[in-house]
């Protein structure tokens, strides 16, 4: 079997008995907490309705209005401040639904608004990320020069290291930060934080729900909103550096093209243009340079950038894909490069019929 | 400034404009519904208050055991089934919070268990949907050999249209379900679906919760926990078509500079008089492959031969040079034509 499908076939296996296993120990943990509580709460909820001489259905019509009043406790939900937290859980999909949209029309827009906001914030955040990771490794090499070590390249293992402390820290900061504003423990914090930067997001704790906080507070709202964003920027850096190469292995891709083609090509290294994502230049050398790039594991990662400029193409109008090839640019960049015009291209007698 | 980092600085931008957009929209949505429904809602329990002869303190009481209630009303959610429910919401990252863990040791698991299982299951989404792509794609590829279609080649349109239709097919049918099993609107099914397989995972609609099904169901739980999975999976196999290689630009930008650096390095030893000269060239002969890898594209794309002809000037003797080079929009200038049936043949060289 080919290598791509045992890789699969095992991915798919590991997680599901990562799963099984994930639900015995949680069972073991929760289950006797749960039904003692649920004893415990049936037994006041009886108390308290005899106390009060109310039937089954009395309570039900109280329990109603009590869930529903449930979003509206903490505070203004819908204006500004509140929306502007509702967009950030929805793109970063963190979701943590203590508030949702209650209108049709609400739930219309999110799901239209997720769609294209989801891939933005991925690849935002990527980008970012990817950004930080070379500063830090370049931060890195000169702090090792002035040190005057005598081996001044980055190691894989260097940023690894890194990228765990930025990690451990920025949750260390938001607990301390999240247990001082919102009254939490330490630990309550720095599980929020967690489930909230893995993008989870349960809702069990929210930030900004007490004390009006969304309406009166505005400085703590601007932490709350930057911490959150700064905060997926560092986990988003790290995932790129470490995961990331997992997700773009290239896979040896039979040649879809017919015989022909593929006898004319002979060696050269199978480029498909607009056809498809895979079988890259394998060939190419990841290079040691002064730049501090060795050892990075650049992988040979299938070359999109090329794909984006066509298939951008290929996609929407005139318009997009100069935005789209601004973007994917496969022209190197270099100092005094006058950037191509790309309007050139479509002005004048270069239109294509898509 | 660099190409990463004005493309980053772009979408920092985009990203911020995105969110106070959204931000405006839904509060013009939802504000006004919010308003209404709290002020409905309070006159609702001055009523309760009167007809049951209650105190505000004594509503609190009241009030306080209903909500921590709340998570029981679905049923045990802690046994086998709940708790796979609850892994799955962990590693997928959806995190409902329909259940989530109240002792400390729980939360402590929970954390650890989301640390290894995310990256998992990530990994396993995207590998699966890279399969799958691949299948669609020899399928398709099939599809048109066997209807005699001229060109056989499966284009990335061919492959996001399929993607498109699969995801909302997928969307379809979860809402189908799920409205017949959950007693709730077509529309709000299909809201469930979509909130779910985004794993963005309000928790406002949550299956598995009515009737104890997670306990008596369990049919229907196997078939909500395959349609969760299958479901990411192919939202998954759609992102690694389309989103994925947004995510690798700049690194392969920075690999590409960094080679030219190396590149600009090893000719300085080489020869410095053919330096400025051999750049200036390079300029040009990347700017024309870069050219010409563009119209290839739109030529193959259009699918029919242009009305002018494309000066084909490879020069050779050039490439020879630059063959370590960092610019590989030669190399696919070369092979992105050579792909394309006919102008192998036409290949001029200097």
């Amino acid at each position: 079997m080919k290598p791509q499908n045992i890789r699969t076939l095992s991915l798919i296996l590991s997680m599901v008995s990562y799963l099984l296993i994930g639900a015995a120990v949680f069972d073991a943990l929760e289950s006797e907490s749960e039904s003692l509580r649920k004893k415990i709460l049936e037994q006041k909820l009886n108390e308290l309705k005899k106390k009060y001489g109310l039937t089954d259905d009395d309570y039900r019509e109280i329990e109603k209005v009590v869930l529903q009043s449930e979003p509206h406790r903490a505070g203004r939900q819908w204006k500004f401040a509140g929306s502007f937290y509702f967009a950030i859980t929805v793109i970063t999909t963190i979701g943590y639904g203590h508030a949702a949209p209650r209108t049709d029309a609400g739930k219309a827009f999110c799901i239209f608004y997720a769609v294209l906001g989801i891939p933005l914030t991925l690849v935002m955040f990527q980008s970012l990320g990817e950004r930080m990771n070379t500063f830090v490794r370049y931060l890195l090499r000169r702090a090792k020069q002035c040190m005057g070590l005598r081996k001044i390249e980055v190691s894989m293992w260097n940023m690894v290291l890194v990228g765990l402390l930025s990690c451990t820290s920025t949750l260390s900061v938001g607990a301390a930060a999240f247990s001082h504003f919102e009254g939490w423990t330490f630990f309550q914090s720095y599980y929020y934080c967690f489930i909230t930067l893995t993008t989870i997001g349960f809702g069990d704790f929210v930030a900004l729900q007490k004390k009006d906080a969304l309406q009166r507070r505005t400085p703590y709202v601007a932490f709350s909103f930057m911490y959150i964003l700064v905060g997926l920027t560092v986990i988003g850096a790290f995932l790129n550096l470490v995961v990331l190469r997992f997700l773009t292995v290239s896979t040896e891709e039979p040649d879809m093209r017919p015989e022909e083609e593929r006898e004319e090509q002979g060696t050269q290294p199978k480029i498909s243009g607009c056809e498809e994502g895979h079988d890259m230049q394998g060939d190419k050398e990841v290079l040691e340079t002064d730049a501090g790039a060795s050892e990075t594991g650049y992988k040979d990662s299938e070359d999109g950038v090329r794909h984006v400029t066509c298939s951008l193409f290929t996609v929407s109008n005139h318009w997009f894909p100069l935005i789209g090839m601004y973007l994917s640019s496969s022209r190197p960049s270099r100092d005094g490069h006058v950037p191509y015009n790309e309007r050139q291209l479509f002005k004048g007698s270069i239109r294509p019929k898509l | 400034m660099k190409r990463q980092n004005v493309r980053t600085l772009a979408l920092i931008i985009c990203t911020f404009t995105y969110l106070i957009v959204g931000a405006a929209i839904f509060d013009v949505l939802e504000s006004q519904k919010e308003t209404t429904q709290r002020k409905e809602l309070d006159k609702r329990k001055g009523e309760l208050l009167k007809t049951y002869n209650l105190s505000a303190d004594n509503f609190n009481e009241l009030e306080k055991v209903v909500l921590q209630l709340k998570p029981h009303k679905g049923g045990v959610q802690w046994k086998f089934a709940g708790s796979f429910y609850f892994a799955i919401t962990v590693i997928t990252t959806i995190g409902y919070g329909h259940a989530a863990p109240s002792t400390d040791g729980g939360k402590v698991f929970c954390m650890l268990y989301a640390l290894l299982g995310i990256p998992l299951t990530l990994v396993m989404f995207q590998s699966l949907g890279e399969r799958i792509n691949t299948f669609v794609r020899y399928l398709l590829h099939r599809l048109k050999k066997c209807l005699g279609m001229r060109r056989t080649e499966v284009s990335m349109v061919n492959m996001v249209i399929i993607g498109l239709i699969s995801c909302m097919t997928t969307l379809c049918v979860g809402a189908l379900a799920f409205s017949h099993f959950e007693g709730w609107s077509f529309f709000h099914a299909y809201y469930y679906c979509f909130i779910t397989l985004t794993t963005i995972g309000f928790g406002d609609y949550v299956a598995l919760q009515k009737d104890e099904a997670l306990q008596k169901k369990p049919e229907y739980v196997a078939f909500s926990f395959i349609y969760i999975l299958t479901g990411l999976t192919v939202i998954g196999a759609f992102l690694n078509l389309v989103v994925l290689r947004f995510m690798t630009m700049n690194a392969e930008d920075e690999k590409r500079d960094a080679e030219q650096r190396a590149l600009l390095a090893r000719n300085g030893q080489a020869g410095g008089h053919h330096h400025s000269a051999s750049r200036g060239l390079r300029n040009v002969y990347a700017e024309v492959l870069h050219f010409q890898s563009m119209c290839s594209c739109l030529w193959y794309k259009s699918r029919e031969k242009l009305q002018y002809s494309i000066p084909m000037i490879i020069p050779r003797d050039l490439s020879t040079s630059d063959h370590h080079s960092g610019i590989s929009s030669v190399s696919t200038g070369l092979h992105s034509i050579n792909t394309y049936r006919g102008l192998n043949k036409r290949r001029i060289s200097i």
